[in-house]
C-alpha cells in the first residue's frame, strides 16, 4: 500500500487507535473531519452519540429535579452543580496544600518576597472581606425587616384565629354543660349529649387544622433564606476563607517555617555550646555538654521535617491507584505461573481446584480481616521498619505514606483478584489450537521453548481478558477495603465524609463515586488496549 | 541402510477402546524410493490424515512400524517436514518470525546474518517477497499455504509430506501453488509424499500413484507409475493420451473400489437381535431380566445403523 499519502496514513492510523482503544463511538467523528461520506458519518454521530448524550442529559436532569426533593438526615440529596462545586472546593483544598509546603520550604529572598507579596494581598483581601462583612450585616437586617414584613399580617391573623376559635370552644362547652344539666333533669337523653360532643371534638380539631395551617406558612417565611442573603454570606465567607489561607500561609512563610525552625534551633545549640565553654564545674559541664547534643539532635531532625499535608481528594486517588497497582501485579505475579501450571498438568489442576472453589467465593471484608491481622504481625513497630523506611526513602512513592494498612488492602486486592486471572490463564492455556501444538512436536521444541514460543503468545490473549476482570475486581475490592480498614485512598475518603456529616459531605460522597466510576473506566480501558494489542485473531494487532 | 527412504511396514492403526474399537487403517505397507514423489489418493474419510500422522510421528502405529532410512520412526521430527492441510502458522508471528522459529530451532548453530539471509532466500522462493513482517491473518490462504511450505522447506526435511496441501484452495491458486511446488522440487530432488483427493492432481505431480481404499480398515490398493516426462505443462498435459489413459484408468479403479466397498458394506450381515414379538400385556409381568435384554438389543442396532450413515458419506466424493 505504498500509493497512501500521508494524510491518508495519519487517518487510518488514527482509526485503527480508536478502534483498538474501543473508542468505537468517535470513528465516525474521525471519518467525518477527514471528509469521508459525510452524511453517513453525520446518520452514525447522531444515532450513537447525540441521543446518548440527549440521554444522559435527560438523566441529569431527572436527578436534578428529583434530588433536591428527597429529604436526608444529613440534607437534601445534593444536585449535580453542588457536586460540581464539592469538586471545585475539594480541588482548590490540593492547590492551598500544595501552596503552604511550597511555603514551608522556602528560604532566604523567596521567603521574603513571598511574604511581602502575600501581605500585600492580605491587607486587600481583609479590606475586602470587611466590606462584604459589613455588606452581609446589612443584607440580612434587610431580608430580616422584609421577612418581619411578610410575617406580621401572618402572625395577626393567627392571633385572631386563636382568639376566635378560643372563643367558639368555650362558647361550645357552656353549650356541653347546658345540655348534661338536662340529661340529668331527664328533658334530654344522653345520646344527644354525646352526639353533641362528637361534633364539638371534630370542630375542634378542624379549628386545630386551620391553625397548624398558618403555623406552617409562618415558619416557611421564616425558614425560606433569601437568595441574596445566601449569596452574600458565600461571598463573604469565601473571601472570609480566603483571608485565613493568607494568614496560615504567612505563619508557614514566617514562624513555622522549616529554614526559620532550624536557624531557631541552631542559635540554640550555639548558645548551649556558649554555656558549655563557660562551665568551670565537672557537673556543669556534663549537663551543658548534654544540652548541646540533644540541641544538635532537634536542629537535625528539624532539618528534615516534612509539611504535614492534609489528605486531599487527589492524594487519596493516587494512593488508591498505587494501592491497587501493587495488588493487582501481586495478584498477577501468582496467577499467571499457576496458571500456566494448571493448564499444562492436570493432576496441579484437579490439586487446586478445591482450593479455588473455596475461596473464591470469600467476601473480600474476610479477607482483610484476616490479612490485617497476618499483616499486622510482621510489623509489630511499622515506623522504623527498613520495609516502610524503604517505601519512604523512594522519590515519589515516600510522598504516599505506605503504612501497614496500604499492605493489607492490597493483600485483600490480590486475594479477591487473583481468581478470575488465575482460571482465565489455565483455560488459555489449555485450549491452545492442536494445529500449534503440532508445530511444536514437528519442531521437538523441548518444555521451556515449547512454553515460550507457542503456548505463551497462544493463550496471551485470554491471559489479559482474566487480568482486565481482575483489575475491575480490585478496584471494587479496594474501596471497601480501604473504608472498612480506614487505609488512606478514596475509600476513605467516603468513609470520613460520611462519618463527618457535615453539610458538605453528601456532595463529597457523590464526587467520590463518579471519581471512582471514571478511573475504573479508564483502568479498563487501558487493560482493553492491552488485551488487543495482543489478540491475533481480530487483525487489530498492531497500533 | 536401506534403500528405502520411507517405508511403511505391515501398520494398523486403531482408535478406542476395545470394546468400541474403530480400525482406521489397516494392514498398511508402502515403500518410497529416495527422491520420489509419491501421491496418496483417496475418498475423503478414509483415514488419509491419520496415514500422513503417522508417517511424521504424531500418531503412533498400533501394530507394525514405520522406517525412515531404514531407522524406526518413534516420533515426529524436523527431517520429515509436514505441510499441514490448515496451514498451522502462529498468527502472532508474522511471515520472517513463523520460519524463523523453524529455522532457529532446527539449525541453532547458524550465525545471525546468515539466518537472516537464509530466512529470506526461502521467503523469495515461494514469492512472498515484501510481506515478510505480514501477520498469517494479512495473508490470503493462497499466501498462507506458501508461507507454510517455505516453513517446512527451510527445516530442510529429508522427506516431505503434503498433507492434502492445496484442498483448502481455489481453483487458480491451486493451479498456481502445484506449479510453485513441482518448480521447487523439480531445483531441489528430494523424497515427497503427498496426499491428495484429485486425480488429475496426482497424475500431473507425482511419480507414483498410490490408492488408499475407502475406510474402516483402510489399505493401500494398487500402484500406478506416472511415466509422463518432465517438466509437464498442464496446457498441454489436456491433449497427451498417456495422460489422459492414466488419469482414466486411476479414476476408474478409484470408482471400482469405491463400489466394492459399498457393496462390502451392503452384503454385510447385521446380526440381528433375536426377538420375539413383544407381547406388551404379559412385558409387565415378564422378569426384570428379560427387559434389560430387550433393551441391550436395541442399543446393538443403533450403533449400526450409523456406521452405515458414517459408511455413506463416503459416497459423495
Amino acid at each position: 500500500m505504498s500509493d497512501q499519502t500521508p494524510l491518508e496514513k495519519f487517518k487510518y492510523g488514527l482509526l485503527k487507535t480508536i478502534d483498538v482503544s474501543g473508542f468505537k463511538v468517535f470513528d465516525p467523528v474521525a471519518r467525518l473531519v477527514f471528509g469521508e461520506e459525510p452524511a453517513k458519518q453525520v446518520g452514525e454521530i447522531t444515532r450513537y452519540m447525540i441521543v446518548p448524550i440527549i440521554f444522559v442529559c435527560f438523566c441529569m436532569a431527572a436527578w436534578n429535579f428529583i434530588a433536591p426533593r428527597h429529604k436526608t438526615k444529613s440534607g437534601e440529596v445534593p444536585t449535580p452543580k453542588q457536586v460540581w462545586s464539592a469538586l471545585v472546593t475539594n480541588h482548590t483544598l490540593h492547590l492551598r496544600e500544595n501552596e503552604k509546603q511550597s511555603d514551608f520550604q522556602l528560604i532566604g529572598k523567596q521567603r521574603e518576597d513571598t511574604i511581602a507579596e502575600i501581605e500585600k494581598t492580605l491587607a486587600e483581601k481583609e479590606k475586602e472581606s470587611e466590606e462584604l462583612k459589613s455588606k452581609l450585616v446589612e443584607v440580612e437586617a434587610e431580608c430580616k425587616s422584609e421577612q418581619e414584613g411578610q410575617l406580621e399580617p401572618l402572625n395577626k391573623a393567627l392571633g385572631e384565629l386563636k382568639a376566635e376559635n378560643k372563643k367558639l370552644r368555650d362558647e361550645r362547652t357552656a353549650e356541653a354543660t347546658k345540655v348534661s344539666q338536662s340529661v340529668i333533669a331527664k328533658s334530654a337523653q344522653s345520646d344527644e349529649l354525646l352526639e353533641y360532643l362528637r361534633e364539638d371534638s371534630k370542630m375542634t380539631s378542624a379549628a386545630k387544622d386551620n391553625e397548624k395551617e398558618l403555623k406552617d406558612d409562618i415558619k416557611l417565611v421564616r425558614d425560606d433564606k433569601p437568595k441574596k442573603q445566601q449569596e452574600a454570606r458565600l461571598g463573604s465567607s469565601k473571601v472570609a476563607n480566603e483571608v485565613q489561607h493568607l494568614k496560615k500561609r504567612l505563619d508557614y512563610l514566617g514562624t513555622g517555617n522549616r529554614s526559620v525552625k532550624v536557624a531557631q534551633a541552631e542559635e540554640a545549640a550555639a548558645a548551649a555550646l556558649a554555656k558549655l565553654e563557660k562551665a568551670d564545674t565537672a557537673p556543669a559541664t556534663l549537663t551543658a555538654a548534654k544540652a548541646v547534643v540533644k540541641s544538635e539532635e532537634r536542629a537535625s531532625k528539624i532539618a528534615e521535617q516534612e509539611y504535614p499535608r492534609a489528605a486531599t481528594i487527589w492524594f487519596q486517588v493516587w494512593r488508591s491507584l498505587f494501592t491497587v497497582f501493587i495488588g493487582f501485579i501481586m495478584a498477577a505475579v501468582v496467577a499467571i505461573p499457576v496458571g500456566i501450571m494448571c493448564g499444562l498438568n492436570r493432576i496441579a489442576m484437579a490439586c487446586l481446584t478445591p482450593i479455588i472453589s473455596v475461596f473464591k467465593p470469600v467476601s473480600p471484608v474476610v479477607w482483610l480481616l484476616i490479612f490485617q491481622i497476618v499483616v499486622g504481625a510482621f510489623f509489630p513497630d511499622p515506623e522504623s521498619h527498613p520495609f516502610f523506611r524503604f517505601f519512604a526513602s523512594l522519590p515519589w512513592i515516600g510522598t504516599l505514606k505506605v503504612n501497614p494498612a496500604m499492605i493489607y488492602s492490597a493483600c485483600t486486592v490480590a486475594m479477591c483478584a487473583v481468581w478470575p486471572a488465575l482460571v482465565n490463564t489455565a483455560l488459555g492455556v489449555s485450549s491452545v489450537d492442536a494445529d500449534h501444538l503440532n508445530v511444536a512436536k514437528v519442531l521437538k521444541l523441548g518444555l521451556w521453548q515449547r512454553l515460550t514460543k507457542i503456548i505463551i503468545p497462544s493463550s496471551l490473549p485470554l491471559v489479559f481478558a482474566g487480568l482486565r476482570i481482575s483489575l475491575g475486581v480490585g478496584w471494587m475490592v479496594l474501596i471497601a477495603a480501604e473504608a472498612l480498614s480506614s487505609s488512606d485512598g478514596l475509600g476513605k475518603f467516603v468513609w470520613d465524609e460520611y462519618q463527618n456529616g457535615s453539610s458538605h459531605s453528601f456532595a463529597n460522597i457523590l464526587l467520590a463515586c463518579f471519581v471512582i466510576g471514571i478511573i475504573g473506566f479508564f483502568l479498563d480501558r487501558m487493560m482493553i488496549v492491552l488485551q488487543r494489542s495482543v489478540s491475533f485473531d481480530d487483525g487489530a494487532a498492531v497500533v | 541402510m536401506s534403500e528405502f527412504a520411507m517405508e511403511i511396514d505391515n501398520v494398523d492403526v486403531g482408535f478406542g477402546p476395545p470394546s468400541q474399537r474403530v480400525e482406521v487403517l489397516d494392514s498398511i505397507n508402502l515403500q518410497v524410493k529416495p527422491n520420489e514423489f509419491v501421491a496418496i489418493i483417496g475418498f475423503s474419510g478414509s483415514g488419509k490424515s491419520t496415514l500422513m500422522n503417522l508417517l511424521a510421528g504424531i500418531q503412533p502405529a498400533s501394530k507394525g512400524t514405520v522406517y525412515m532410512n531404514g531407522e524406526v520412526v518413534t516420533g515426529p521430527g524436523p527431517q520429515r517436514g509436514i505441510l499441514f492441510q490448515n496451514y498451522s502458522l502462529l498468527p502472532w508471528l508474522s511471515v520472517y518470525g513463523n520460519i524463523e522459529l523453524a529455522v532457529k530451532t532446527v539449525f541453532p548453530e547458524m550465525s545471525a546474518s546468515e539466518r537472516k539471509d537464509y530466512i529470506q532466500d526461502y521467503i523469495d522462493m515461494v514469492s512472498l517477497t515484501g510481506s515478510e513482517w505480514k501477520k498469517p491473518s494479512e495473508l490470503s490462504g493462497g499466501m498462507r499455504q506458501r508461507l507454510s511450505l517455505a516453513r517446512t522447506l527451510s527445516m530442510k526435511p529429508d522427506v516431505l509430506l503434503l498433507d492434502e496441501p492445496l484442498s483448502a484452495l481455489d481453483a487458480l491458486t491451486r493451479a498456481n501453488l502445484q506449479d510453485e511446488i513441482i518448480r521447487i522440487w523439480e531445483e531441489d530432488r528430494r523424497t515427497v509424499i503427498m496426499i491428495t483427493n484429485d486425480v488429475d492432481e496426482a497424475v500431473l505431480m507425482a511419480d507414483r500413484i498410490v490408492a488408499l481404499t475407502p475406510g474402516p480398515k483402510a489399505t493401500l490398493g494398487k500402484s500406478f507409475d506416472v511415466e509422463l516426462e518432465r517438466p509437464r505443462d498442464r496446457t498441454t498435459l489436456n491433449f497427451n493420451h498417456e495422460f489422459i489413459q492414466l488419469r482414466n484408468t486411476v479414476t476408474k479403479y478409484m470408482v471400482r473400489i469405491n463400489e466394492e466397498a459399498k457393496a462390502l458394506r451392503k452384503n454385510a450381515n447385521l446380526p440381528l437381535p433375536d426377538l420375539m414379538p413383544i407381547d406388551f400385556l404379559s412385558v409387565g409381568n415378564q422378569p426384570r431380566k428379560v427387559r434389560v435384554e430387550l433393551e441391550a438389543s436395541n442399543e446393538s442396532t443403533a450403533t449400526e445403523d450409523k456406521r452405515e450413515l458414517v459408511g455413506a458419506g463416503v459416497e459423495n466424493d
